[in-house]
């Protein structure tokens, strides 16, 4: 009799890699053979990750259609377990796992548009925090503050317009689609979540490299020693759009 | 608490549904890992909390596992419970993680003396970092073990005894169990202690046909109850008594009138024996 704890790495391997016959002589036939219950269970959990990738990546799967991304996601699911029973979290390498996959390489944009969707997903999905109440900051030292992102926030930087390409795709506009350039990039983009919902807004290059010293913790005095005429300007669109949620002074 | 009425499952489908026009629902139940992260899932749940009475039911805490259970998601759920202040929490007599590799299934266990303590000692730790008392499921299974030696219903009573927990009797699991691999339904209701019967829980699942004339259930929660699962409901109730009892639905999920509707079945037969025992 195996210890339950060998049993299960046994189950466990057998989901992974339909080879491994550990488990067979565990089971008992009653009319269905090991393979085919332990088949059972492994179509479920295939299932259920293919269902979370198509929910996180709605427009990754419309640009490929239905057969395709079954076959991408269930090449993606063999290869990357989910390593937690919270889901949301599961699915994070898929952009760069489609970027290496041949048959997807002529939509060069693919990637960029899963890149997008996990942004989307990850701010949809962030733990809940307080925005930062700017009258909170006068009683501040200002040149060793350093500001906390809401969790929502995720910065971008991506060679297509990824952006454009999910929203045409998703609101099936052909027209829209066609009207793409997708050599516009390069694109930066910033994500989070908001009062009202999900918001995505396209920042110059100089705003990008702002908001990522600000939301990656530098300090008020270095952003303002960086950008002395635009901090404050862009310091107060952050706050104003709730992508930072706290504060703290450190030397 | 939760009355010991019948409610529906909430999926994310319905929540525009219940806050837009507050059906006639007497309490629901979510899978507490849909509600694990911010915005706007737990926003709607809050907001529907409010109002009814909620219960979390989770899918992915592990208790049968011999390594312990996750203490990240044990905190998330008790997390959750606290925040929505849950009127009941349940689990299921099941694993779904070994090596740090989560599979999203309810795995089945050998039902031994070890797996008893395992499951035990993964209960009592999760009584203890939520504060609460733990319901434990029993799932439906496609396979046992050779070495099994402690039939199901004892082995959920045997839990229920010596951690304190309380029971969720999933009729239509017992039912597909018990198809699947030939034990008797009625018997197994009776081997259960009917003051740990905490809930109930109904739901369709379908009868997979193989060429060769070899058939398997599958609880795969996507139709109406199956009017056997209803008489072995109705026999449930007659012997417990009347419990919270719910409405699953997970795949193809129909509008949530459907599910009012078989909420409403569940209902009548509460009813029934509500009347046969005030008769007594």
């Amino acid at each position: 009799m195996p210890a339950l704890l060998e049993l299960q790495r046994a189950f466990a391997g057998a989901l992974l890699r339909e080879y491994e016959r550990d488990i067979w002589a565990h089971i008992a036939p009653e009319g269905f053979s090991a393979p085919e219950r332990l088949r059972i269970y492994r179509n479920t959990c295939r299932a259920t990750l293919v269902e979370t990738l198509r929910m996180t990546y709605p427009a990754v799967a419309r640009l490929v259609g239905r057969e395709f991304f079954e076959h991408a996601a269930g090449k993606f699911v063999a290869r990357y377990p989910a390593r937690s029973g919270y889901l949301n979290d599961y699915g994070g390498e898929f952009a760069d796992f489609l970027a290496g996959l041949e048959p997807a390489r002529e939509l060069a944009y693919l990637p960029d548009v899963a890149r997008f969707e996990w942004a989307l997903s990850v701010a949809a999905n962030a733990p809940d925090a307080p925005s930062l109440d700017p009258a909170a900051l006068a009683v501040a030292d200002a040149e060793r503050l350093r500001f906390a992102p809401h969790p929502s926030v995720r910065l971008l930087e991506l060679a297509h317009p990824a952006d454009e390409i999910a929203d045409a795709v998703l609101a099936g506009d052909d027209a829209a689609m066609r009207g793409i350039d997708l050599a516009s990039g390069p694109l930066h983009l910033v994500v989070h979540r908001g009062a009202e919902g999900l918001e995505t807004e396209r920042l110059e290059p100089h705003a990008y490299e702002f908001v990522l010293m600000l939301c990656g913790g530098e300090t008020l005095g270095r952003l303002l020693e960086v950008a002395p005429k635009l901090a404050p300007e862009l310091l107060a669109a952050q706050l104003s759009k709730g992508r930072l949620s706290g504060f703290k002074v450190t030397g | 608490m939760i009355p010991a009425v019948a409610g529906v499952g909430l999926r994310f489908a319905h929540h525009r549904a219940v806050l837009d026009e507050r059906p006639a629902a007497a309490w629901f139940e979510v899978h507490a890992e849909n509600y694990m992260g911010g915005g706007r899932p737990l926003a709607c749940l809050e907001a529907i909390r409010r109002d009814y009475p909620v219960a979390l039911h989770g899918v992915a805490l592990s208790l049968g596992s011999a390594e312990g259970l996750d203490a990240r998601h044990l905190r998330r759920l008790a997390a959750l419970a606290d925040r929505i202040d849950a009127a009941l929490v349940s689990e299921h007599l099941a694993w779904t993680a070994s090596g740090g590799t989560h599979f999203p299934d309810l795995l089945p266990l050998p039902l031994t003396e070890e797996s008893l303590g395992v499951v035990c000692r993964n209960v009592e730790h999760a009584q203890q970092v939520l504060g609460r008392r733990l319901a434990l499921e029993n799932p439906s299974s496609y396979l046992r073990y050779r070495h099994s030696t402690i039939p199901e219903c004892k082995f959920m009573a045997a839990v229920t005894a010596r951690t304190g927990g309380g029971i969720l009797c999933d009729v239509n699991n017992i039912y597909v169990s018990a198809c699947n691999h030939g034990f008797d339904a009625s018997a197994y209701l009776r081997a259960l202690p009917a003051p740990a019967i905490a809930e109930f829980h109904l739901a369709g699942h379908r009868l997979r046909k193989f060429e060769d004339g070899r058939s398997i259930r599958i609880d795969d929660h996507g139709s109406r109850v199956a009017p056997e699962v209803w008489a072995l409901y109705a026999e449930a109730v007659a012997l417990f008594g009347p419990r919270p009892t719910l409405i699953e639905w997970d795949t193809d999920v129909p509008p949530l009138a459907v599910l009012l509707d078989e909420a409403a079945r569940a209902e009548r037969i509460l009813r029934e024996e509500r009347a046969v025992a005030r008769a007594a």
